[in-house]
């Protein structure tokens, strides 16, 4: 054994109960104290299960069959997928590994009431003496860029808030490994750059840094070694350089950095995309928001503790979200709204289909205002796919999920063929069975834009669609909105990815101050 | 002045266990009284009312429609219609158990309503008790709130998907099926990456613990607690004595 | 340096017999209570509301059910600990609507039955008796009923154990069994603590009994009989109904339901 390695792992095989097929298998690595790691793979690769793996948080035994070992700090388990296999205590892991789940929240204890004491929490079980947990903690808000927040409730915090108290609770007991899965998923520009910042004095102080991730981001390019993950094993290992030198050893679901996608996407337009700028001119206006203005009242911001805490600049009045809204969507045109976090994008987006009411003004679908319909028959014309797709899957199987409601309006035949194209679509053909939980990020959100497809309404809406899509996901989702657009939708999409938004759109609008303006 | 959150629950539940010891209907009129006081001084009164209306509204209700028209037990007949008889013994009863009861629901309200969660949370770690009831406790007054929102936010996705509820109980049976199903998934698979969570972070470790809230406990109300507890069971005692003999 | 390891030693066999004593001993107070109580009964109603047995009903319930809790809560995995929250989330919200509207059911107890087919009998049996206890942080009256939601809890445990959950049309039939014992059960707690029940439809039912000349505990009783056993049956099968809709990774994480192949389908692996 190399003294030098703090944590590795030599999986023969991983698989889940009754599961024939193993998740990972001839997975070994080894980690080294200060360096910093990046486990690219595509969605569906086995990252989550082998970061949960490495970290505790998927016990052998319990979690499922492991066959192999692990090894941290000098001690190696043997496990051979058998009921006499040694059982991990993850308190003791806990403490030398620090694991950052894609889900921040879910590190949350939910039974402390003030940022301070979460962070506190682990401490407190570890039977560690007040003093030196108030040190602890302060060290850890001042590394985390958290004291102003220490006395607030974590229910208050905004998404990047969130993300650096789920680090602060991962390092407070100063783990010699910090395992993130999918850090920069949901953050915009500013919150990847706080996050970069952040890794230096954790490396410095002699962190091994392991981050699992399907982009390449440009902080990953100042990693020590790449390691590739694809259907469960480890294809490639190399520094970045030789691994981006060499193009076919990263596998096409692994999204390049945001700055290449620019440039990309824009020739990719120029030459296979000649729209006329006035797509329908003829034809009447699909969708129009004629002078639409919104404001939370009290009862209802109060669910949206986090939105009114980071939404708003200081003169705004955070209950305000929209003024003055205008806008009118033609047949086939593809239109993006682009603007900060807590913008109000998502509020907006929910005008369409009038899951919000608006306190003044109109929309209009197909030329008639939907104020006195029901949001289940303006759905027929409007779908909406939500920012996150876990509150929006809801069946079984992923075809059942597609197909609900559909037998209804079109009858079983026609319902049957929408689902399959629909599956088709989004690449899913293969796993019509798959329970949608079960299905990874990026998947689960290509089912949700599926349901949405299979309708075939004359409006797309698409909250924040490109987050947590990998490679694949990303040019399929391109994909399904260049060809409902040909086929005559209107589509809108709110994004905090301009580059994206530039490259698909044909009008790129900005929501800032509760009002829509040309970027 | 802030009492220790252990002080207030002992000075509830003994009331409670007084009150219905004693089954005296002016110490249980007293106790309404001195609950609603209470409540009122802590700047409560409002909260609890709709909440103590919401429960003891139906239960006097039911008690008076049950034992003031049928005790067959009843002797002294204040009026008769068809099968049904009121007695002034029904009455009495009903009134006797309605106000016992109201006594000590009230006593633990105030209780409720007036505890800082997180430090009787933190009281309950410190003392020894099992930090895992602190820890079913306080997440279930986590979660409740939040569950309204997970609702809210399902339902907004099945509708934006077609989904019209429409009136009439059975659509919505239905669309509550259509409900419950999702969420109680998000809420089981969350618990399970939850679990793992608070594992790695300690808390299935069996060593000793500490607490960073300090609730401070003063040497005269670990007196007090001692009092009132052993006021109860004397209570307890004495009626049950009583009933022996 | 124990303390420190990596790895978890096996269970001491002293403390699974303490454990074990613990929750005798709980099932023991609980039984003599319900039996003491039944015996003296006669005598008790007319002698006027607080009476001894409303505090017999009370403390010797309340012991049970703390003893059960005691026994069982140092023992579940983290796993199971944290549904139990989920499943008082579940039992109070679905009870507080319910109870609110003029359904002679209570529906309150589909989280401790979903807590017992995932994670066995003492689990449900601690999760029913927490419902309570929990639960009456904002409704003191549900305090006095802990005794009768642990042995509903335990019960589901049972008959998801004996495999009662793999079929689907044996699930009401386990319910509609629960809710006849536990209604007997639950009754005299209603009869001696209340005098009475807390809902004004299951109030009208114990009322058209009692205008037959019923005593209150046997009017209350035979209520029980009609209203629990339909509840029962209901949070059964709901709870089937969710179960299967969970995906299959979640439900496998729980040692019971794999030892005791809870679920219909594939076959357990060898030494799972």
């Amino acid at each position: 054994m190399e003294s030098n390695t703090v944590l590795g792992a030599g999986i023969r095989s991983f698989a889940f109960h009754e599961d024939d097929a193993p998740v990972l298998r001839d997975v070994h690595l080894s980690f080294e104290p200060g360096t910093l790691t990046a486990i690219l793979g595509p969605s569906g690769s086995g990252k989550t299960t082998l970061g949960r793996l490495l970290a505790g948080w998927l016990p052998p035994g319990p979690g499922g069959r492991l066959q192999g070992c692990l090894s941290l700090s000098g001690t190696t388990l043997q496990f051979q997928g058998a009921a006499d296999d040694p059982r991990i205590n993850p308190a003791q892991w806990g403490r030398r590994v620090g694991f950052v789940p894609q889900d921040a929240s879910a590190i949350l204890s939910t039974v402390r009431a003030i940022v301070a004491e979460e962070l506190a929490f682990g401490l407190e079980n570890a039977g560690t003496d007040r003093p030196a947990m108030k040190a602890a903690v302060e060290r850890t808000a001042v590394l985390l860029g958290l004291r102003g927040l220490l006395d607030r409730h974590p229910d208050t915090l905004s998404g990047g808030q969130l993300r650096r108290l789920a680090i602060g609770c991962a390092v407070i007991a100063e783990p010699d490994v910090l395992i993130m899965d999918e850090p920069f998923a949901s953050l915009d520009a500013a919150g990847t750059d706080e996050l970069t910042h952040l890794l230096g004095p954790l490396l410095r102080r002699g962190t091994a840094v392991v981050i699992l991730s399907q982009a390449v981001e440009e902080t990953l390019l100042a990693a020590e070694r790449w390691m590739v993950l694809d259907g469960g094993t480890l294809t490639a290992s190399g520094t970045p350089a030789e691994l981006c030198a060499s193009p076919g050893l990263l596998p096409a679901g692994i999204r390049r950095a945001r700055i290449n996608r620019l440039g990309t996407h824009r020739d990719f337009r120029a030459k296979l995309k000649p729209k006329p700028s006035h797509p329908a001119q003829a034809s009447a206006p699909v969708l129009e928001l004629r002078d639409v203005a919104f404001g939370y009242t009290d009862k209802a911001a109060k669910g949206r503790k986090a939105r009114a805490a980071t939404g708003g600049s200081a003169g705004d009045g955070p209950q305000q979200v929209l003024r003055g809204v205008d806008l009118e969507l033609m047949p086939g045109e593809i239109v993006a709204v682009t603007g900060p976090n807590g913008a109000g994008k998502s509020t907006f987006l929910r005008h369409l289909n009038g899951l919000l009411r608006p306190t003044s003004g109109t929309v209009l679908v197909h030329g008639e205002d939907i104020s006195r319909r029901p949001v289940g028959e303006v759905a027929a014309a409007v779908g909406l796919l939500f920012q996150h797709p876990r509150h929006q899957l809801f069946e079984r199987t992923a075809a059942r999920e597609v197909r609900f409601g559909l037998d209804r309006r079109f009858g079983g035949s026609e319902a049957a063929a929408r689902t399959g194209a629909a599956l088709a679509d989004v690449g899913l053909s293969a796993h019509e069975d798959a329970h949608p939980a079960e299905l990874p990020a990026s998947r689960q959100r290509l089912l949700a834009l599926a349901t949405v497809l299979a309708r075939r309404p004359a409006v797309l809406a698409l909250d924040e669609p490109t987050v947590a899509l990998d490679g694949d996901g990303l040019s399929l989702l391109d994909a399904a909105v260049r060809n409902a657009a040909a086929a005559g939708a209107a589509v809108v999409l709110v994004t905090h990815d301009v580059p994206y938004a530039r490259s698909v759109a044909d009008r790129l609008l900005t929501l800032d101050g509760g009002r829509l303006a040309p970027l | 002045m802030r009492l220790h959150p252990l002080t207030s629950l002992a000075a509830a539940g003994s009331t409670a266990v007084i009150t219905t010891a004693a089954a005296y209907l002016p110490l249980s009129l007293a106790v309404i009284a001195a609950a609603a006081g209470l409540a009122a001084w802590a700047g409560t009164f409002r909260r609890l009312l709709p909440a103590a209306a919401a429960i003891l509204v139906p239960l006097c209700l039911s008690l008076l429609v049950l034992h003031g028209l049928f005790f067959p037990e009843g002797i002294t007949v204040l009026g008769e219609w068809g099968p049904a008889r009121v007695t002034s013994e029904g009455l009495s009863f009903a009134v006797q158990r309605a106000a016992q009861l109201s006594a000590a629901v009230l006593a633990l309200l105030v209780f409720s309503f007036s505890v800082s969660v997180p430090d009787l949370v933190a009281a309950l770690s410190a003392k020894g008790v099992h930090g895992r009831f602190a820890f079913v406790l306080a997440s279930t007054l986590t979660l409740l709130p939040a569950i309204t929102s997970r609702l809210e936010r399902i339902r907004q996705a099945q509708e934006a998907r077609g989904l019209v509820i429409r009136r009439g109980i059975l659509a919505r049976a239905a669309a509550f099926r259509l409900q419950a199903v999702p969420l109680v998934s998000v809420l089981v698979e969350d618990a399970a990456t939850r679990a793992a969570a608070l594992d790695a972070r300690g808390f299935g470790s069996t060593g000793p613990r500490t607490s960073y809230r300090e609730v401070p406990d003063r040497p005269w109300e670990q007196m007090l607690r001692i009092v009132l507890l052993l006021a109860a069971a004397a209570a307890v005692a004495a009626r049950l004595l009583q009933a022996g003999t | 340096m124990s303390s420190h390891s990596l790895t978890l030693p096996s269970t001491s066999p002293a403390a699974a017999r303490k454990r074990r004593l613990l929750e005798i001993l709980g099932a023991l107070a609980i039984a003599g209570t319900y039996i003491y109580l039944v015996l003296n009964q006669p005598a008790d109603i007319t002698g006027g509301p607080g009476s001894a047995s409303a505090l017999i009903a009370l403390s010797g319930f309340l012991a049970g059910a703390i003893l059960l809790i005691v026994a069982v809560l140092p023992a579940l995995p983290t796993s199971t600990l944290v549904l139990i929250p989920v499943a008082l989330v579940l039992n109070i919200v679905l009870g507080q609507f319910v109870g609110s509207t003029l359904v002679p059911f209570y529906l309150d107890a589909i989280g401790t039955v979903l807590v017992a087919v995932l994670a066995g009998p003492g689990a449900g049996a601690a999760t029913g008796a927490l419902s309570s206890i929990v639960w009456s942080f904002f409704n003191p009256t549900v305090l006095p009923f802990a005794a009768g939601a642990a042995l509903i809890g335990c019960l589901a445990g049972l008959a998801a154990r004996y495999g009662l959950f793999r079929r689907f049309y044996l699930a009401p039939v386990a319910g509609f069994v629960t809710g006849i014992i536990g209604g007997v059960v639950s009754a005299p707690v209603a009869a001696f603590v209340f005098g009475g029940t807390s809902g004004v439809a299951t109030g009208a039912i114990v009322s058209a009994f009692r205008s037959m000349g019923d005593s209150l505990l046997a009017a209350i009783t035979k209520q029980a009989l009609i209203s629990d056993p339909m509840d029962k049956a209901i949070v059964f099968t709901a709870v089937a109904v969710l179960i299967y809709a969970l995906p299959r990774r979640a439900s496998l994480q729980f040692p019971f339901v794999r030892r005791h192949r809870v679920l219909a389908g594939k076959a357990p692996e060898q030494g799972a």
